[in-house]
C-alpha cells in the first residue's frame, strides 16, 4: 500500500488549557480531495492551524504524518518545504510588504530550503504572470502591499496564486468559500480544481454545502466538537445540507 | 537670603567650558559653569540626560588631511562635503544652485545647549541658494576624520519661492569617540518644495548631535527624514516654523537602535500664523537594550487659527530589554485647531510572522520583512529612485547587523 500523503492519529490539541480537538483521525490518499464540514466553532480553523504549526495551540496527543513522516516538531516555515500549504480563512494584512516582493521571498526560500538554485526573474516573472492569469490577478494588485486594501475575493484569489505558485503537496483550504459572490467563487474553484493532481492531496474545510458543487471532494467529514463524526462520499455533503448538523452530531442546532 | 549651590560639573563639562573660553564664548562658558549640562530635569532633556550620557569632550576638531570612505553615495547626487567643520571646495554646481561660505553659525539662538554650543563653535557656513527647480539629489557629505574630535559644523540653505529640491546630508567618519555637532538653517520661499534628509551613519564610538531649524513660507511644502543608524548617542532637533498660510510639513524620522544605543528624535514645531498643518510621523525600531526616544511638541500661536496638526510615534520593539519612550506635547493657544497626538509600541505581530513563516520563509527573514515593512511608509514617499534605493540599503544594512 503506498503511504497516504497525510495520516492524522488521535490527535488533541489545546489552547490556553482548553481542549479544542478531541481526537481526529484523518487520512487522505494521494490525489484525493477531502471535505471537513461542521458547525461555527467546532475546530476546523484550529485543525488547520495545528497542521500548519501554529504556535499558539499545545498538541497534547497524537501524530500528524505527512508522507509517513511525523511534522509535529517542524516549525511553520519547513512544515511549509515539506510540503504543507494553509489557505487562510482570514488572511493577514502585511503593510510595506508588496505582494511581489513576498511571493519570491517566499518562492525563494522553498527552493532554499530544497537545495535549488533562486529563481531568475524572468523565470518568476513568467510564473506568476501565468499563474496571476488565471486567477484574474493583474501586475497592479501584484505591486500592492501584500492583502492590504484587498477584497475578500482578491484575498482568497491571492492565496490560491500563492498555492499554485508554492506547488504544495498538502492543500489544506479553510473557508476558502466565505466571503465570495458566485463570481469569483467559481474563479477561485477553478483555480484550485487546476491544482488537483496524482501527487497532490487537499483538505476543503467549508461551512457550506456551496463550495463543493464546485470543489467536488472524494470524501466528506462531519466535523463536531474536535473530532470527525461521520464519514461519507459527496452526498453526505447534501445530507448535511438538507438535515442540518443536528442530526449527525446529536447536538441542538 | 537665598544661594543658589553651584552644580558639580564633569569632564565633559570642565573640556567644554576651557573649549568655550579658548575661542571667546564667554557667555556660553559661563552659562555651562552655572547650569551645567541638562540633566533629566530639564524637560526637553528629560528621556537625554546629557550630563550622564555625554562623559568627556574630545578636542577641538582641526583640519582633516585624510578622509574615511563615504558612508553613502547616491548615483547621479551632486556632493559637497565638510570635514571636522571645513568645507571642502566642490564640483561646478547644478544651474541654478550657487554655493558659498559665511563666518560663524547659522541657528536662531534659544534656550538650548547644543544650539550654543553649535553658534560658539562653527567657525563658518556652507551656503547654498537655490534659484530654481534642482533635479539631482544634492549631498551634503559632513564628516568627522582623523583622531577623536569635537566637530562643528553649520548649512544655511535658502530655496527661492517656487523653487524645489532634495537635500541629503549624511554623517559619518573615521571610528573614533568624536563629539559632532551639527546646524542646519533652511528657509523655504513661497510654494518651495523641499525633502531633507539626514543620515546618521557615524561610528558606534562618536556622539552626534544635530539641530535643524525651519523657516516654511506661504505655501511651500516640507518632507522631512531624520534617520538614527550610526552614533552610539544620537539626538537630532527639529525647530520646524510655518510662517505663512499654507505652510505644510511631513516631518518624518527613524531611529534605529541596537543594544547600547541611544537616540532622540526631539521636535519642537511652530505654527505661527493661520492656515499652516504638519504631519509629524515618526518611527523606533529597538534590539537589545537599545533605547530610542521621540519628543513632540505642537506649539499653535494665538492667532494661528485653522491649524490642522498630528503627531505620531510608532514603536517596535524586538526585544523585551529595549526602551521606546514618547513625549507629545500640545501648546495651544488659537481655539480654532485641529490638533493631537497618539503613540503606539508593540513587538511584531504574531499572527504576521505565522502567516510569512507558513509560506516558507525562515523565521529571521519574516522577522526583516515585517520591520522593513513597518518602516516603508517613510521611505515610500521619496520619489527620487536612487536616493529610495539607497536608503532601503541603509535600513537593510541594519537589520542584517551591520
Ligand atoms: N485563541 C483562542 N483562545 C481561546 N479559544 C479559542 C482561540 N481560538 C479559537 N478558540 C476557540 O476554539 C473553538 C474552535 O474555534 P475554530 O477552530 O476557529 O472553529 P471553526 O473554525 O470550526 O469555526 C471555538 O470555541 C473558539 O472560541
Ligand atoms: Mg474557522
Amino acid at each position: 500500500m503506498t503511504t497516504p500523503i497525510l495520516e492524522i492519529r488521535n490527535l488533541h490539541a489545546r489552547i490556553e488549557e482548553r481542549e479544542i480537538l478531541k481526537g481526529v483521525n484523518l487520512t487522505i490518499p494521494a490525489g484525493q480531495v477531502h471535505a471537513v464540514m461542521g458547525r461555527n466553532g467546532s475546530g476546523k480553523s484550529t485543525l488547520s492551524y495545528v497542521l500548519a504549526g501554529k504556535e499558539d495551540y499545545e498538541v497534547t496527543e497524537g501524530e500528524i504524518l505527512l508522507n509517513g513522516e511525523n511534522i509535529l516538531e517542524m516549525e511553520p516555515a519547513e512544515r511549509a518545504v515539506a510540503g504543507i500549504f494553509l489557505a487562510f480563512q482570514y488572511p493577514i494584512e502585511i503593510p510595506g510588504v508588496a505582494t511581489m516582493t513576498f511571493l519570491k521571498a517566499a518562492m525563494n526560500a522553498q527552493r532554499k530550503a530544497r537545495g535549488e538554485g533562486e529563481l531568475s526573474t524572468p523565470d518568476f516573472m513568467r510564473a506568476v504572470k501565468e499563474a496571476g492569469a488565471q486567477l484574474n490577478i493583474d501586475a497592479d494588485m501584484l505591486k500592492r502591499p501584500l492583502n492590504v486594501g484587498f477584497s475578500g475575493g482578491e484575498k482568497k484569489r491571492a492565496e490560491i496564486l500563492q498555492m499554485a505558485l508554492l506547488k504544495p503537496t498538502l492543500c489544506v483550504l479553510d473557508e476558502t468559500d466565505s466571503g465570495l459572490d458566485i463570481d469569483a467563487l467559481q474563479v477561485v474553484s477553478k483555480g484550485v480544481n487546476a491544482l488537483r493532481a496524482d501527487n497532490r492531496s487537499m483538505l476543503v474545510i467549508t461551512h457550506y454545502q456551496r463550495l463543493l458543487n464546485h470543489i467536488v471532494p472524494d470524501v466528506v467529514h462531519v466535523f463536531s466538537d474536535g473530532r470527525i463524526v461521520e464519514s461519507g462520499d459527496k452526498d453526505l455533503a447534501l445530507q448535511l445540507e438538507a438535515k442540518g448538523y443536528a442530526d449527525f452530531d446529536g447536538a441542538a442546532a | 537670603m537665598r544661594q543658589t549651590m553651584p552644580v558639580r560639573l564633569g569632564a565633559a563639562e570642565d573640556t567644554l567650558i576651557a573649549q568655550l573660553k579658548s575661542v571667546g564664548a564667554d557667555a556660553t562658558a559661563e552659562r555651562i559653569t552655572v547650569a551645567g549640562l541638562p540633566t533629566r530635569r530639564v524637560e526637553s532633556y528629560h528621556y537625554t540626560d546629557l550630563k550622564t550620557l555625554l562623559r568627556s569632550i574630545p578636542p577641538l576638531a582641526q583640519a582633516a588631511n585624510e578622509a574615511s570612505a563615504p558612508a553613502l553615495r547616491v548615483p547621479g547626487a551632486y556632493q559637497l562635503m565638510i570635514a571636522n567643520g571645513v568645507i571642502q571646495s566642490a564640483s561646478t554646481a547644478p544651474a541654478g544652485v550657487i554655493v558659498g561660505k559665511a563666518a560663524g553659525g547659522v541657528l536662531t539662538t534659544r534656550d538650548d545647549v547644543l544650539v550654543h554650543l553649535n553658534g560658539a563653535f562653527a567657525r563658518e557656513s556652507l551656503t547654498l541658494t537655490l534659484e530654481n527647480s534642482v533635479d539631482p539629489v544634492i549631498q551634503i557629505d559632513r564628516r568627522s576624520e582623523g583622531e577623536a574630535a569635537h566637530v562643528a559644523d553649520s548649512l544655511k540653505v535658502f530655496v527661492a519661492d517656487g523653487a524645489s529640491a532634495v537635500i541629503l546630508e549624511t554623517f559619518s567618519g573615521s571610528d573614533a569617540a568624536h563629539v559632532g555637532n551639527h546646524a542646519t538653517y533652511m528657509v523655504l520661499g513661497k510654494n518651495a518644495v523641499v525633502t531633507h534628509i539626514t543620515i546618521d551613519l557615524s561610528p558606534r564610538s562618536a556622539s552626534h548631535f544635530a539641530s535643524n531649524e525651519y523657516h516654511v513660507g506661504e505655501g511651500a511644502k516640507l518632507r522631512t527624514l531624520v534617520i538614527h543608524a550610526g552614533a552610539g548617542l544620537a539626538r537630532t532637533q527639529l525647530f520646524p516654523r510655518y510662517e505663512g498660510a499654507g505652510a505644510h510639513g511631513d516631518i518624518t524620522g527613524l531611529n534605529l537602535v541596537v543594544d547600547g544605543q541611544h537616540a532622540d528624535i526631539t521636535m519642537d514645531a511652530s505654527h505661527a500664523v493661520p492656515h499652516t498643518s504638519s504631519q509629524p510621523l515618526f518611527k523606533s525600531v529597538a534590539r537589545g537594550r537599545g533605547k530610542a526616544v521621540v519628543q513632540g511638541k505642537l506649539v499653535v500661536a494665538r492667532d494661528a487659527q485653522k491649524t490642522d496638526a498630528k503627531f505620531m510615534h510608532q514603536g517596535l520593539m524586538l526585544s523585551d530589554e529595549a526602551e521606546i519612550l514618547s513625549k507629545p506635547e500640545l501648546e495651544i493657544y488659537a481655539d480654532d485647531v485641529v490638533c493631537g497626538h497618539g503613540s503606539t509600541c508593540g513587538k511584531l505581530d504574531e499572527d504576521s510572522m505565522f502567516y510569512l513563516t507558513s509560506r516558507g520563509i525562515p523565521k529571521d527573514q519574516a522577522e526583516t520583512m515585517l520591520v522593513r515593512g513597518f518602516i516603508e511608509e517613510l521611505v515610500d514617499p521619496i520619489e527620487d529612485e536612487a536616493l529610495a534605493e539607497a536608503l532601503h540599503g541603509i535600513v537593510d544594512g541594519w537589520l542584517l547587523g551591520k
